[in-house]
């Protein structure tokens, strides 16, 4: 699979995940993955998805504007960058962000999450 | 130098030589049209890329273009690499803008 379609593949899963089972994120990262979300740094599969599932909104939908991603040079690493609209419930307008993984190849030949940063882009 | 300080400065220098100097930039960089462009950060943010003190960093802010009123929201993320020299280069650069 080419590494553009590969991207979208896992950012389609990722964002479908957490919009409909934010505990099924566990699976996509591992004792050393690190997230910074919004500044707060998070290291650890089970912190990491403790922090997800604790937002204060119960349901929300991701939609996507961009998908880039290029190889990181480490261990056939690639690095995802992702913008696009996040809307919760009840409420009308929805909230730009941007986002970046850093996907490291396992051996069962899918990817794991090594480090994710996420950020909402206020007007 | 801890990892956010090292992101840090490695921003401030990166969009101060693109503001004044873009020629020291990659070559496609400095045929941007504008004869100047200011970038304002808003955040910055960083995490080890688990490989030899690699740092992937993350930066969101605002590019104001000469001659336009209103400055264009851009998210950016690079991932560095140490030099044997003790500094880094730019290995992933990708830059997006972020329309309202």
């Amino acid at each position: 699979m080419d590494p553009d379609a590969l991207a979208k593949a896992f950012v389609e899963h990722y964002y479908s995940t957490f919009d409909t089972n934010r505990n099924g994120l566990a699976n996509l990262y591992q004792e050393g993955s690190m997230l910074t979300f919004e500044g707060q740094k998070i290291q650890g599969a089970s912190n990491i998805v403790a922090k997800l599932t604790s937002l204060p909104f119960q349901q929300c939908h991701h939609s996507i504007s961009t998908v880039d991603c290029q190889p990181s040079g480490v261990n056939a690493g690639m690095l995802v960058f992702v913008s696009g609209n996040l809307q919760l419930a009840g409420e009308q307008h929805t909230l730009k962000f941007s986002q970046m993984f850093h996907l490291i190849p396992t051996p069962q030949g899918s990817y794991y999450v090594l480090n994710d940063i996420f950020r909402l882009n206020y007007a | 130098m801890d990892p956010d300080a090292s992101a840090k400065a490695f921003v401030e220098q990166y969009y101060s030589t693109f503001d004044t100097n873009r020629n020291n930039l990659p070559c496609s960089l400095s045929r941007l049209r504008r004869s100047w462009c200011q970038h304002s950060i808003t955040t910055v943010d960083s995490q080890p890329s688990a490989v030899n003190s690699a740092m992937l960093v993350f930066v969101s802010g605002n590019l104001q273009l000469a001659g336009e009123q209103h400055s264009l929201k851009f998210s950016q993320m690079f991932h560095l690499i140490p030099t044997p020299q003790g500094s880094y280069y730019v290995l992933n650069d990708i830059f997006r803008l972020n329309y309202a």
